[in-house]
């Protein structure tokens, strides 16, 4: 009779343990996560929600809520001749990197896809130099290529008999000329991944459109660019997305946004507004409606992300 | 498929054309860095002139404290690297080998922390190292740039730790093994291949920032890195006519990536693919 109790009270006891035991793998997931998400959530999520609330308030970086604005910021944000003018310059900037680090890349690796592997391999391998280095090192050649006085174009134009231009001072041609060293840069890895999509169309697939008698030409447009359909989606929204990012380096080594603001552009005005004129409150205003803007393209993103995760599985 | 011989020559020149266009830049980098001074003007078409000098390479090392500032991009690069690793790794396993209530949410805070443009975190965080006295510091610069690119390593090693057969990982459990055993001694060590790629393609990809590390460390050369001080000691070179230093410390600057790519190419070419999401 004096065991029963016992038992009873041992049973319970392992069902306690079973129980924690439960619980700890509930939660053993969530520690392994926890460091991860804690350190996205200070310095990615957090900052996404200062934005908002920093751009109610002007101020500077010592002190950035030195005086509430409220909504205010973006009226006057809107209806400010120069932000527009900074808008219409970005979608000049996503023009031009559209045709060179969109349209470009894919006609590169189309033709490509008619020369040997070991021609690929070269190609890409030298197209892909200028990505792994620094955008800042990178640009420095091109501080010289432009240069007025003895720099390599205007030797070059020299040499045929041309004017002299002042590349990165004209403010027509000071786009177009920043917008064309963010291309150079971005432009082997845009093909990188073009090529891959094109690649990653199964072989039997062309094989059997050669036996029916398809010439090359028909095999590229009737079965392999339709199944590029995904990869051309996502170049397209990356460069829309990151058009503007690939130009802010070389803007700030070879122009400073200028002359007069003529080569500035969304991120580079929100960077220069931040921590050129400490406009912290601006700075912020103007990174929200870069949110607004690019939201749903980077939504598009998103879901592709995420369709990507779920296929794996 | 097999292209006609008119288009296999139409293809290659058009190829090698802009092949010639993307690597000069590159050649002029190189080239004048091997110039002499006074001949960067005299003759500014031709890219290299016999002997190569190096003139330019001394004074760079003269000038800047080259091996301090080398050091300084290794700690960084390196430290963000390590302690991307060191989060991603448990994250990734965690969602490649559990069940678990808000999984899709979390992945989601995952894939947007990719997608936030970087200009909108760098002011507040630049305002929170600020707070923490952590300005021209290293540890700064380190800190919040695992918080940002640390999405990347998770997102890549758990394609990787998802391929791992779920059985090997049941039948440690049943051995006896608990989740973090089965982590570092059995996925780890049998994913070394894919983890070593992330790492090198983390490494590139910090060693060459260049915007973050002069926001946080350009105040104070003892945090300058390689990048920072290329920019701070000659990025206005027309005023000195300091061209051959600048591209001297350019390629000085740039070999650490470079090397890596011209010995890694192949797999650090995968991981820029697969980091891009596979089409």
């Amino acid at each position: 009779m004096t065991a029963h109790p016992s038992l009873a009270h041992r049973v319970k006891q392992l069902s306690v343990a079973q129980m924690l035991a439960g619980v700890g793998n509930r939660l053993t997931p969530y520690l392994y996560l926890a460091p991860a998400l804690f350190f996205i959530g200070l310095f990615v999520l957090w900052p996404v929600a200062r934005a908002f609330y920093n751009s109610l308030y002007d101020g500077n970086l010592l002190f950035p809520y030195r005086e509430y604005v409220g909504p205010e910021r973006y009226v006057d944000l809107l209806t400010n001749e120069r932000f527009h003018q900074i808008l219409i310059q970005s979608a000049y900037y996503l023009v031009l990197m559209l045709a060179g680090a969109f349209a470009l890349p894919i006609l590169l690796a189309i033709v490509t896809l008619n020369v040997t592997e070991r021609e690929i391999g070269i190609f890409q391998s030298v197209f892909f130099l200028p990505t792994v280095i620094a955008a800042n090192i990178a640009v420095s050649v091109w501080i010289w290529f432009y240069n007025p006085t003895g720099g390599l174009f205007n030797t070059v134009l020299k040499a045929f008999g041309a004017e002299p231009v002042v590349w990165l001072r004209d403010k027509d041609l000071v786009i177009p000329a920043v917008a064309l060293v963010a291309i150079w840069k971005q432009f082997g890895f845009h093909y990188l991944i073009a090529l891959a999509g094109l690649k990653s169309v199964p072989k039997d697939l062309t094989e059997a459109a050669a036996v029916d008698g398809a010439n090359n030409r028909t095999i590229t447009r009737r079965v392999i660019l339709p199944l590029f359909g995904p990869t051309a989606l996502f170049l397209l929204v990356i460069t829309l997305i990151q058009g503007l990012e690939f130009t802010f380096v070389p803007i700030e080594v070879l122009t400073g946004g200028g002359p007069a603001g003529a080569s500035s552009n969304l991120i580079y005005s929100i960077y220069q507004e931040g921590f050129r004129t400490f406009r912290v409150g601006l700075a912020s205003a103007q990174s929200v409606v870069l949110i607004v803007l690019f939201g749903g393209l980077a939504y598009v993103q998103y879901r592709m992300l995420e369709r990507n995760v779920q296929y794996d599985r | 498929m097999t292209a006609s011989a008119s288009e296999r020559l139409a293809s290659r020149t058009i190829l090698l054309f802009a092949l010639v266009l993307v690597i000069t830049p590159l050649v002029y980098l190189v080239g004048l860095s091997f110039k002499a001074p006074e001949g960067i003007f005299s003759n500014p078409i031709v890219p290299f002139s016999w002997p190569l000098d190096l003139t330019n390479y001394r004074s760079v090392l003269q000038q800047m404290d080259v091996p301090k500032f080398f050091l300084n991009s290794l700690i960084y690069a390196g430290g963000v690297t390590l302690g991307q690793l060191i989060l991603a790794i448990p994250a990734a396993f965690a969602f490649s080998y559990y069940d678990f209530r808000f999984k899709n949410l979390l992945m989601s805070i995952v894939l947007i922390s990719l997608i936030v443009p970087f200009v909108v975190t760098y002011v507040p965080n630049y305002l929170l190292l600020a707070r923490w006295g952590l300005l021209n510091s290293l540890a700064g610069m380190i800190i919040p740039m695992l918080g940002i690119s640390v999405g990347f390593g998770i997102f890549l090693l758990r394609q990787h730790f998802q391929t791992f057969p779920q059985e090997v990982f049941d039948a440690a459990r049943i051995d006896g093994a608990n989740s973090w055993q089965v982590l570092w001694r059995v996925l780890v060590p049998s994913s070394l291949a894919p983890i070593v790629s992330v790492a090198i393609y983390v490494f590139i990809i910090t060693w060459n920032r260049f915007i973050w590390p002069l926001l946080v460390g350009g105040g104070d050369p003892a945090s300058y890195t390689m990048t920072v001080a290329v920019d701070i000691y000659y990025a206005n070179p027309e005023s000195g006519a300091n061209w051959g230093n600048l591209m001297a410390a350019s390629v000085v600057s740039t070999l650490p990536s470079l090397l890596l790519y011209i010995a890694l190419r192949k797999q650090i070419l995968r991981t820029f693919i697969e980091g891009a999401v596979k089409g």
